[in-house]
């Protein structure tokens, strides 16, 4: 009987794991994966900061962004990708945002910087980019993203200094986590910022 | 720049003197000597002061950046940015990483000792979005003084679609979740692996084989896999007592029963940060010294579940490994390992310190290696790779068994 079992087992997974492989490989049309000469799709920093946000402090605690340079982030992603079981997509999307997030703090990017912007309301700008890390209710989606709905939270702040925090990223002291840069995302300019830290004081300020 | 504006003050200055020369020799026809004079010191002071100027003009030309500079400073700069880019052309990238701990531990019954000091690097090389090869080596000081160094693992995957990697060489073992990925000291929340989930226990450790791994996504929910194929564990049998003393499922590059095992595990994630998994693995098993002269069924069945909600951590997991009768062995009836645990941490936010509790339950083949455990531990996190842990293990096995001593733990343990 037991015998049986395992026979039948052995006789299904074999044929299913062929079956997998085959399905997946079929899937190389798409990827271009196995050869790397053809194009794939360019990671994105918004899906990658979910993507992130959703899957990287499953099994341990988050690292931070800022952790490791871009060349560095590469293996490890692909590690992670490993591990997790993230399809390819997802590594060049987590990829993107980590490399996009972890530019040095005051990184002396300007106000007056000639990104065209995207030209979205700050809601959406927030829902795109922001919510990830700091989510819905403003109340911070991962260990180290503080409550903006504290009165006595990071939203109490000058807003001189908040946007230049969120346009340069940063890391306020005993902190774990630093916040990125535009929160990872480079083209928001100086208007798409201000028009979300205007959100942010509308949706979870006092 | 610079440049433009020094040319144009010089063009100004001549054309000031140029108009006043002659404006203040014209200022008067009638020369006496009084007037001769005055003018000569005039001009004379004139001279004085275009000679500083010319001076000054001098000095600030030799500050002024010249054209030929200007492009000389841009080449260098063009060159270092290359060379600031390479590393996005290259087709290979070599990265170091893995974990270290020291631990102090003090058991009921036994001296309290500085018990363990670990490193573990984990070596990565990969080639284009193709290929990664990643080893990690367990390096270990012994009691005696010895040190003892294992390969973990070392695969080479072959990243072929978007959902599939295929993986060859040994691996830690695809069933279940604890051994694979919550092991690492600076991961596990406790300085210790629950019971039933250390060495020659009731979880697999490890597989020489083929893998298939990777993730789907179908409607928003994120389906991952791993699937393989292997030589399987060997038993320890004690002929003397007629008994099995454990599986050994860690991988090994022989077949002694002459049949492969297979398995795997399916884990689907219906909230962010959550996870459950099933796993399953058959084939054939034999005893060390017995070989394919009495071969056995064995079967392994998983289920893990895993949350992190905001500061609380949740995971659970259970295992079972099983082996059939073999009339011809020495040690002919079935038998079984089994275990479970359930663990939640807390984080006090806005703080470092960490609370832990976790039960485990392990049922052995063997009644004097059962153990029924809580642990609890208070963490101090550096970093979320950096841990301080403090713990104490309420053990309850067979009576005078070292199943039943408890055990109190000190560890300090950083993943890089
Ligand atoms: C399924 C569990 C799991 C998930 C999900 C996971 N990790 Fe890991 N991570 C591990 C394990 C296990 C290690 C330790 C390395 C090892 O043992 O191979 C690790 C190691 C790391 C390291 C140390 C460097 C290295 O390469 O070992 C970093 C950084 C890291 N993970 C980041 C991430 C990020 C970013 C994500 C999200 C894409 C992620 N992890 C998702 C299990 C996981
Ligand atoms: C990768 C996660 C992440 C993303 C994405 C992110 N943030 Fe943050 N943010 C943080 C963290 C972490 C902090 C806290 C940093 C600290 O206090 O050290 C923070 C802090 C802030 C602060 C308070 C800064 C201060 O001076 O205290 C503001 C404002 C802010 N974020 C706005 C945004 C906006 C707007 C976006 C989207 C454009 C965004 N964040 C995207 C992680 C993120």
């Amino acid at each position: 009987m037991r015998h049986a079992i395992s026979n039948i087992f052995s006789g299904l997974v074999l044929p299913g794991l062929v079956a997998m492989a085959a399905v997946a490989w079929s899937g190389v049309a798409f990827s271009e994966g196995l050869s790397t000469g053809g194009v794939m799709s360019e990671g994105d920093v918004n899906r990658g900061a979910t993507t992130w946000a959703n899957n990287c402090t499953r099994c341990h605690e988050m690292r931070s962004p800022t952790e490791f340079r871009d060349d560095i982030w590469k293996p490890v992603v692909a590690h992670m990708r490993l591990r997790g079981g993230l399809t390819g997509e997802q590594q060049r999307d987590v990829l993107a945002f980590l490399q996009a997030s972890n530019s040095p703090r005051a990184a002396q990017v300007s106000f007056e910087d000639s990104t065209p912007g995207t030209g979205l309301s700050g809601k959406d700008i927030y829902s795109q980019t922001c919510v990830a890390c700091h989510g819905a209710n403003g109340k911070g989606a991962i260990p180290g993203v503080p409550d903006f709905t504290r009165p006595t939270g990071p939203l109490s702040k000058p807003d001189e200094e908040l946007l230049h925090n969120i346009i340069n990223g940063y890391q306020g002291p005993g902190s774990q986590m630093a916040m990125p840069a535009k929160g990872g995302n480079p083209e928001l300019n100086a208007a798409d910022v201000r028009a979300v830290l205007e959100y942010l004081h509308e949706s979870f300020g006092q | 720049m610079k440049h433009l504006t020094s040319q144009w003050r010089q063009t100004a200055l001549a054309a000031v003197i140029a108009v006043a020369l002659p404006l203040n020799a014209a200022a008067d026809s009638t020369v006496g000597d009084d007037t001769y004079e005055a003018l000569k010191s005039q001009v004379e002071m004139l001279q004085q002061q275009l000679q500083q100027i010319q001076e000054t003009l001098k000095q600030y030309e030799q500050q002024t950046v010249t054209n030929e500079e200007v492009q000389e400073l841009k080449q260098e700069l063009a060159e270092v940015a290359s060379q600031q880019s390479e590393w996005k052309n290259t087709d290979s990238i070599v990265h170091l990483a893995g974990y270290g701990d020291a631990t102090y531990s003090d058991k009921e019954g036994s001296p309290g000792a500085f018990s363990g000091a670990r490193f573990n690097p984990i070596f990565h090389y990969q080639y284009k979005d193709l290929l990664m090869l990643g080893a990690e080596m367990a390096i270990e000081v012994e009691d005696d003084g010895g040190t003892s160094t294992e390969l973990e693992y070392t695969t080479i995957h072959l990243f072929a679609t978007d959902y599939l990697a295929v993986g060859g060489g040994k691996f830690l073992s695809p069933t279940g979740q604890f051994r694979q990925n919550i092991h690492p000291s600076w991961i596990n929340k406790l300085p210790t692996a629950p019971s039933g989930f250390g060495h020659d226990q009731a979880a697999p450790i490890s597989e020489v084989g083929l893998q298939g791994m990777g993730g789907f996504l179908v409607a928003g929910l994120n389906i991952n896999y791993g699937a393989y194929v292997g030589n399987g564990p060997i038993l320890e049998i004690d002929a003397v007592d007629g008994e099995i003393e454990a599986v050994e499922a860690e991988g090994r590059t022989s077949n002694d029963d002459d049949k492969l095992v297979y398995g795997g595990r399916l884990g689907l994630a219906p909230w962010p940060n959550s996870e459950v998994g099933v796993s399953f693995a058959t084939g054939e098993v034999a005893g060390e010294d017995e070989k394919n002269n009495a071969t056995r069924d064995y079967d392994v069945y998983g289920a893990d579940a895993a949350y992190k909600w905001r500061n609380l951590g949740l995971r659970g997991e259970f295992i079972k490994q099983k082996v059939g009768s073999a009339g011809s062995s020495a040690a002919p009836n079935s038998a079984s390992w089994q275990a479970w645990y359930a663990q939640a941490a807390y984080r006090f936010m806005p703080t470092n310190f960490e609370g832990v509790v976790r039960y485990s339950d392990y049922d052995a083949n063997l009644k004097n290696q059962d153990q029924e455990q809580w642990a609890l531990g208070i963490n101090y996190l550096f970093a979320p790779n950096a841990m301080a842990k403090l713990a104490y293990n309420f053990n309850d096995g067979k009576n005078n068994s070292n199943a039943d001593d408890n055990a109190f733990q000190v560890q300090f343990a950083y993943g890089f």
